[in-house]
């Protein structure tokens, strides 16, 4: 009787709403990879097929092979882990700084970050153009590592000082009465707490840089350095969409992302756990 | 402990990889061209231009990729760097370009830039180099002409090496099966939508573009219709003229009725959608969308139609549907930039391009291809184009707000009117002062 | 980065030295710390802000050089007195904003909370419920029009073949539902967002907590509001603060899939300005819209971060 209850219990407050979530969340998906594979003729046809009567990899294969896809994948991967990098460093720097201290000028730092985010990025587009022209940096990928880093710091930022100011302050406290320095306390106290919050905020960054096609398409002017998305939109002409291939590019463009969440989820609970006990 | 070892470990090493990936990015930067300041390509020495390409799709960029092979064939000297932009971001990729003066060498521009780009003096005048070559003789000369004659100093700034044409695409077996008669004028036209249309079984007779792209098709449809100039001969728009206002008035009005609901926001791919699945029975786009239909469709049960003839018979069309290859000034290889664009418009490449896009040759040698003799498509455009009573009128290209008056106040506007919220005599009204007011403020400017 | 180490701290003599000295780099710490970030926005995101403000003032048109001058207020003038415009689209930002921050607060919410139990596969539910945030622009606008066709989209199909409509609909194309198919794409998109910073968050706040609230008898829905939501207060303004902001900024679905119509019926102020600059190439004016819609985001911000008692208590 017990386990009944507790079973229907399990039912309503988990099985039932996640079900329902993740339909929500992978119909589209599945109807993209079931794009994906059909070939060209299928896709516009009716009835629709919900699972593709004559399945074909030809769709990826033509995608992979098409217009350097290999180097718009290598290139996205680039700016995107070197991106990451940076503005984590920089976040959880200023993110600290944000929520432990109180200084002259707090207000005003966090202010400027917040208008950074107020200004459109179609509007500073041609001012972003001349800085790197003048640097010598179109088509260079630091062109789109600053951009995409100065544009995600204030966002990151925000955020870090959020997780931070999560981590009792009192841990850290302990810590250095403990002995350890500030350092210490930092690495081993604050840091395993805080992985949780990285993990998000580096997967943040990276998804954004790996997504973002309005500044990566501008400031590239060289074919050989184009990021995914740009390379992505040239399959959309303005006579002829190749929905199939434009699914397929997708589908693998995703594949790094997915890989990343399974990853990064792991770090989404671990954090907690390790560095109470340890 | 032991765990930890383990993540430093791979921390280092995931940081190792990183500074490789940083350096390998970083290498190999230089393969700009090179800043040699010799502008006479003839000599040996080896030079880069690049080249963009403006409407850049799955199927274009194999076509680009194989002239620049062959240009590069038979000019060792000189590499061809391919750039392609997605068409909906070229305009202002181009401007960002342009107003930090860091063009390509030579670019795919469609006329209707042209006077704005040459104003801005971001374009080589041409006319030189075009006089001095075979092509002279060669490319199509009202379109040579149309391109100087918009521009401010009627210099010539793009060689057109495609034409398009606005067309109808019909479903040649719904007609024959409903015994419905292939519209030549507007009266039939309206006739054919009403008479296709069966909604019962889900098909509709037309589609209307109301979304992005919907102002130039209904211009299109008006001019034709009416068989006006764009200005009259006081100068005055002809916009509203009570012709214009008569057309849109019953063309629209059929939204709904007898076109699918979606048609209020559709844009060329769900306009393209209706008819390729076999939901409407004709679509207003132009000759350049037969790849897309020959995908869905079968061979023999669709071909394409000139858009009705006006009162008095002839057929009308606008001026500028073309797209030309540009040099850029900023180049530090004209020669070699010009040579290129002489070479997209050879016969051998133009027919090339031409008949894997379904669009219309400018070189005259191409007309005698085999392919375009057998092409339904193309030789219903050049019995319009080629037809001595067609009349072509010309948009306002060099108005600087011509494009975003017809994207910001025209195509929501078709919208209001299709959904009843405004009439289509105020609609028109409005887009003729927008017009008018644009037209003012330019002459003032340079007729001073 | 050794500022701290250099001082043995055993030494009872100069305790007080050390602790003069101390606090007074403890001060400059803070500075050090953001330095980087400040450095970073400071050269790269200060000048394209500054051009927008001084081009508010300006008549400037890219495309038509001839036509650039000193424009003084006269931008500001005409949105407040002739642009019919602004209004309507700020009206439909609010509507945006509102709709979207709102619905994926309340499902990321309920996501994170899911995604926090433990079961079976729940690494892969994770994995599999953030998807929809690593997918581009450019691909959920093609996915979502696909999906909405009348002619063949899939939603169209299902909803026909359950018996909930009898003849396909418009979702995009008719002003009742464009909006609202509109914000289940975004909110489809967003909702990854509140779920993984609001799960990020559930892992900092203390088992102890909920513990003492289980000894205390409170019911699962007490135990949340007395001790999960107070927990994640912080993060719950913070994000939500953002994600207006993003919010009121984004408009690429909006773009893609209705181009802001049907009769401008989607338009909100950024898509307007979007309009406007970028593909009208007004950029005097778009930049004059921007500076207003800066200033409404400013005072949104600082009001949001009052009322709400950001890091008190």
């Amino acid at each position: 009787m017990f386990s009944k209850n507790k079973k229907i219990d399990r039912l309503l407050t988990l099985y039932i709403p996640l079900g329902l979530m993740l339909s929500f969340t992978l119909f589209p998906i599945y109807w993209t990879i079931n794009t994906a594979l059909k070939p060209e003729g299928d896709i516009l046809k009716r009835p629709l097929q919900y699972l593709p009567s004559n399945p074909t990899v030809e769709n990826f294969v033509y995608a992979w092979s098409n217009i350097g896809f290999a180097t718009f994948f290598k290139n996205s991967l680039i700016v995107g882990i070197c991106t990451v990098i940076i503005v984590l460093i920089c976040s959880t720097l200023s993110g600290y700084a944000l929520s432990r201290y109180n200084f002259v000028g707090k207000k005003g730092f966090m202010l400027m970050l917040l208008c950074t985010q107020f200004i459109p990025r179609a509007m500073m587009i041609i001012p972003l153009f001349i800085i790197f022209k003048n640097l010598g940096l179109i088509s260079h990928p630091l062109s789109l590592i600053i951009t995409y880093t100065a544009v995600e710091i204030p966002f990151t930022t925000i955020l870090m000082a959020g997780f931070i100011s999560n981590v009792p302050k009192e841990l850290e406290e302990a810590a250095m009465i403990d002995g350890c320095s500030k350092l210490q306390a930092l690495r081993h106290v604050v840091f395993p707490l805080l992985m949780p919050g990285i993990v998000a905020t580096g997967v943040f960054t990276f998804i954004y840089t790996w997504n973002e096609f309005l500044l990566a398409l501008m400031l590239t002017n060289q074919q050989s350095r184009f990021t995914l998305p740009v390379g992505l939109s040239s399959m959309m002409g303005e006579f002829n969409v190749n929905y199939g291939a434009l699914a397929a590019g997708s589908v693998i463009a995703l594949i790094p992302a997915v890989i990343l969440f399974a990853y990064a989820q792991k770090h989404l609970v671990n954090g907690i756990g390790g560095a109470v006990k340890g | 402990m032991f765990m930890k070892r383990g993540k430093y470990k791979s921390s280092i090493l995931a940081f190792s990889i990183v500074s490789g990936l940083l350096l390998a990015g970083c290498n190999g930067d230089d393969e700009k061209p090179s800043a040699s300041t010799d502008s006479n390509s003839n000599s040996d020495e080896p030079v880069t231009i690049t080249f963009w390409d403006e409407n850049a799709s799955p199927e274009r960029t194999p076509l680009w990729e194989e002239i620049i092979k062959q240009f590069e064939d038979a000019n060792p000297n000189i590499d061809v760097e391919y750039v392609v932009i997605p068409n909906k971001s070229a305009k202002s990729k181009y401007d960002a370009a342009i107003a930090a003066n860091d063009t390509p060498d030579v670019g795919s521009v469609q006329t209707t830039w042209l006077p704005e780009f040459s104003i801005r003096e971001a374009l080589m005048p041409l006319d030189e180099y075009f006089d001095g070559s075979e092509l002279k003789d060669k490319i199509n000369a009202s379109a040579i002409e149309f391109n100087k004659k918009i521009t401010q100093d009627g210099k010539l700034y793009g060689i057109p090496y495609a034409q398009n044409l606005d067309t109808i695409w019909i479903r040649t077996d719904w007609f024959e099966e409903a015994g419905v008669k292939e519209p030549e004028t507007f009266d039939e036209f309206f006739t054919a939508i009403e008479k296709m249309t069966d909604k019962d079984n889900g098909r509709y007779g037309y589609t209307i573009r109301g979304g992005a792209g919907g102002s130039f098709q209904l211009q299109r449809l008006m001019f034709a219709y009416s068989g006006l100039d764009y200005f009259g001969e006081d100068g005055k728009v002809n916009i509203n003229d009570p012709k214009h206002v008569e057309f849109v008035e019953k063309y629209l009005s059929y939204y709904e009725e007898f076109t699918p609901k979606s048609d209020i926001t559709n844009g060329y791919k769900e306009m393209i959608a209706g008819f390729d699945t076999g939901v409407v029975a004709m679509v207003h786009h132009n000759v350049g969308s037969y790849g897309e239909h020959k995908k869905s469709l079968e061979e023999g049960t669709f071909k394409t139609i000139p858009l009705p003839k006006t009162e008095d018979g002839k057929y009308v069309a606008e001026g500028g549907n073309a797209v030309n290859i540009a040099v850029f000034n900023s180049t530090e290889h004209p020669d070699a930039a010009w040579k290129f664009a002489e070479f997209v418009n050879s016969a051998e490449a133009q027919s090339l391009w031409n008949e894997s896009t379904g669009q219309i040759p400018t070189n005259t040698d191409v007309l005698d291809d085999e392919w375009v003799q057998n092409a339904q498509h193309i030789k219903v455009a050049f019995e319009v184009y080629e037809n001595p009573e067609t009349k072509l009128y010309e948009p306002p290209f060099y108005l600087p707000d011509y494009r975003s008056i017809l994207d910001n106040l025209v195509d929501p506007g078709i919208q209001q009117v299709m959904s009843g919220q405004k009439s289509a005599k105020d609609f028109l009204d409005e887009w003729a002062t927008a017009i008018e007011e644009s037209k003012e403020k330019y002459d003032q400017t340079f007729n001073k | 980065m050794s500022y701290s180490q250099g001082f043995p701290e055993t030494s009872v003599n100069n305790k007080d030295v050390v602790h003069k000295k101390k606090i007074k780099k403890e001060k400059l710490v803070p500075y050090l710390f953001i330095l980087p970030s400040f450095l970073i926005i400071l050269g790269f995101l200060f000048y394209p802000i500054g051009t927008v403000f001084y081009y508010s003032l300006q008549n400037y048109d890219v495309s038509a050089p001839y036509y650039n001058s000193f424009a003084g207020l006269d931008n500001f003038i005409k949105i407040f007195t002739a642009d019919e415009m602004f209004i309507p689209s700020l009206i439909n930002s609010l509507k945006w904003v509102v709709s979207e921050v709102g619905l994926q607060l309340v499902f990321g919410m309920i996501l994170a909370l899911l995604l926090n139990q433990t079961f079976k596969f729940r690494g892969l539910a994770r994995a599999a419920a953030f998807i929809p945030w690593a997918i581009s622009g450019v691909l959920a606008s093609v996915m979502w029009s696909m999906m909405f066709n009348e002619h063949m989209g899939v939603i169209n199909d299902m909803l026909m073949k359950l018996g909930i409509i009898n003849e396909p609909m418009a979702f995009l194309a008719s002003t009742s539902t464009a909006f609202g198919a509109v914000v289940i794409a975004e909110l489809w998109r967003g909702i990854p967002f509140f779920a993984i910073t609001l799960l990020a968050s559930l892992q900092s706040i203390p088992n102890e907590l909920y513990e003492a609230a289980r000894v205390d008898g409170a019911s699962r829905w007490k135990s949340f509001i007395y001790v999960t939501l107070p927990q994640l207060k912080n993060t719950i303004i913070l994000t939500t603060l953002l994600r207006v902001v993003w919010e009121f900024n984004n408009v690429d679905l909006l773009f893609n899939l209705t181009g802001g119509g049907p009769a401008h019926s989607t338009t909100t102020l950024t898509m307007y300005i979007a309009d406007l600059a970028v593909h009208g190439s007004n950029f005097g004016y778009g930049s004059a819209l921007t500076v207003v819609s800066f200033g409404i985001l400013l005072i949104f911000a600082i009001l949001y971060l009052r009322l709400s008692r950001y890091e008190k208590e």
